[in-house]
């Protein structure tokens, strides 16, 4: 077990994000930074998921799907916001658009910024991979 | 422009038809929207946009022009949701039902890291009869959040509203709350903007190029065109500070910085990114994979209004930097990429050449800057009244309108290049198969956010 403990499933959401935090996540895979190497997959079914990385203020549109992505992935499971925007600080905070994306569906690390770089993406899905652990421990 | 306006106050409804009607023989119609009082219908003349306006005081009756341009059904039905008017003959798009026929969503959450967006097909067998793409689930209300906001408040949030086309749409907005100043940057800003959209569609098509080797299997070129792509953002980082250039074209300035080490990397990316066009474009089978695959003809093309890219890889020949050119486009004139075969190959050859003109313009506008420091960015004040901004962003035709009173934001309209692309693609997708779906999506790779708004 202690060889996959710090492997993520990451499935990534997005509740209304200008697609800049899509391309810093979309960077995490470039040869770069090439997060494989830490174990670490984007996933493409909730259900395969340990980690949800949630982006964008929240929409009225987008929360009943959201809500129901979050229900799909099985416990122990952690939401990291990314962005200032998942974070409820980003430029759209009137409705249509919710009280931020992190906010809304309760996550446990926040990585601020906008966008948030890759490095600082890492930063906060290393976080969450103690906290998985601390959970599961 | 408000003199337009009130000449336009007179006219009875079907004038105004007939008016816009033939106005669109002679301009390219770019969009249309309404505000208090007044339904504007946006043209792209050779000295710039403008527009063809009809007043109303209360609730109005219109002909829907998009009965007879197509293109208009987006804006029509966005006009007839948020302002009281009503249009006669908008046409009703209907999923096509029957026996043999299945229908499937996919969205609005993605597999992938794709922003929200949903997509019902109906297919018979393996093709395609009808896509609708269902859009606004990323709805975060930006046009009214931005009203009554002052024009350097509104900035860096116009910045925000997509982050793939964020200097574009910054660069159309400070060209329109210039012009309600009364304000002509100095020549050296003009030049630093002109950099800063260039690098921004340098990063953008290296993306959808290495997208459209990835969707056609092809992994080792889309591992090479994101590297370069990396590189790309950091030197956006480097000349700019940001790595996608949000707020590097605020109003009545530019920010351009490290201008030496930017001019050397490019050169020595330039090699690099010929190399890896030419790895791509000699591989037989990745270029017979993307060849036939979605096509858009020409007549289509032209009829759903279609911009950028997507237009000229289907003889489309306006490049808004050449057809209307603006700030140092005026002198420095790109040589428009074209091609004929409106198929994904045709879309990824317009990128690459479009690439390469915008690493030459690079290198000229550095070249003419050279060490002339930018002048501190002007104090701008806005003068009420209405104006747009027009650019070519890396998808298409990026216009901002924006009405200002008593110094303020009075009104905010996006037109973006995505949003008049996505009907385009629904059709190239007719007759394609399903699993050609994300080769065809990425081969125009288009956003949601702007269209959304």
């Amino acid at each position: 077990m202690s060889t996959y403990r710090h492997s993520l499933g990451i499935r990534h959401l997005v509740c209304g994000s200008c697609n800049g935090c899509e391309h810093e996540m979309n960077a995490l895979n470039n040869a770069y930074y090439d997060i494989t190497r830490e174990g670490w997959d984007i996933v493409a079914s909730p259900r395969h998921a340990d980690v949800v990385t949630v982006t964008g203020p929240m929409t009225e549109a987008m929360r009943v799907a959201a809500l129901a992505t979050l229900q799909a992935v099985p416990q122990p499971r952690v939401v990291v916001a990314i962005g200032d925007c998942a974070a409820g600080m980003g430029p759209w905070q009137a409705p249509p658009a919710g009280s931020g994306a992190g906010v809304e569906l309760g996550a446990r690390v926040v990585v601020r910024g906008c966008p948030p770089t890759p490095d600082e993406i890492r930063a906060g899905l290393a976080e969450a991979a103690e906290v998985l652990e601390a959970r599961r421990a | 422009m408000d003199s337009l306006i009130f000449a336009a106050a007179e006219r009875s409804p079907s004038a105004f038809y007939d008016e816009v009607l033939n106005g669109s023989h002679h301009a390219p119609i770019l969009g249309a929207y309404a505000e208090a009082g007044y339904a504007h219908y946006l043209f792209l003349g050779a000295s710039g946009p403008y527009a063809r306006s009809y007043h109303f005081d209360g609730p109005c009756r219109l002909r829907a022009l998009s009965a007879a341009r197509p293109l208009l059904m987006w804006d029509e039905r966005e006009m007839e949701r948020d302002w009281p008017i009503e249009f006669d003959g908008i046409p009703r798009t209907t999923v096509p039902d029957g026996e043999g026929l299945m229908h499937f969503v996919v969205g609005p959450v993605h597999a992938g890291i794709i922003e929200c967006g949903r997509f019902t097909f109906t297919s018979a067998g393996e093709n395609v009869v009808h896509l609708d793409a269902q859009l606004g689930f990323g709805h975060r209300g930006v046009e009214r959040q931005l009203e009554g906001l002052s024009a350097l408040e509104a900035a860096p949030k116009v910045a925000r509203i997509c982050g793939g086309c964020s200097a574009a749409r910054s660069f159309a907005f400070v060209r329109a709350v210039e012009q309600l100043a009364g304000y002509m940057p100095d020549e050296p800003i003009e030049l630093a903007r002109l950099i800063v959209a260039e690098l921004e569609r340098l990063y953008n098509h290296v993306h959808d190029v290495a997208a459209a080797a990835s969707a056609a299997g092809y992994a080792v070129g889309f591992a090479r065109g994101m590297a370069l792509k990396e590189r790309i953002m950091r030197l956006c980082a480097l000349a700019c500070g940001h790595r996608l250039l949000f707020d590097a074209i605020p109003p009545g300035g530019a920010v351009l910085t490290n201008r030496t080490k930017l001019a050397s990397e490019l050169n020595t990316l330039r090699s690099d990114l010929e190399r890896f066009l030419a790895n791509l474009f000699g591989n037989a089978s990745l270029v017979s994979r993307w060849q036939r695959a979605g096509l858009l003809t020409p007549a289509v093309a032209e009829a759903c209004g279609a911009v950028g890219p997507a237009a000229r890889g289907s003889a489309g020949t306006i490049d808004v930097r050449a057809f209307a050119p603006y700030g140092a486009y005026a002198s420095l004139t790109p040589s428009i990429a074209r091609a004929t075969s409106g198929d994904v190959f045709a879309r990824v050859a317009v990128k690459r050449d479009e690439m390469l003109e915008s690493l030459r313009l690079l290198k000229v506008a550095l070249n003419a800057l050279g060490a002339t420091p930018l002048p501190e960015p002007g104090v701008i004040h806005p003068r009420d009244g209405i104006a747009y901004g027009v650019v070519e962003g890396p998808r298409g035709c990026e216009v901002v309108a924006l009405r200002v009173r008593a110094g303020r934001i009075a009104r905010l309209h996006v037109i973006s290049s995505s949003f008049r692309n996505w009907p385009v693609v629904v059709r190239a997708m007719e007759d394609t198969i399903v699993p050609d779906f994300p080769l065809v999506n990425k081969s125009f790779n288009l956003c949601y956010a702007c269209a959304d708004r």
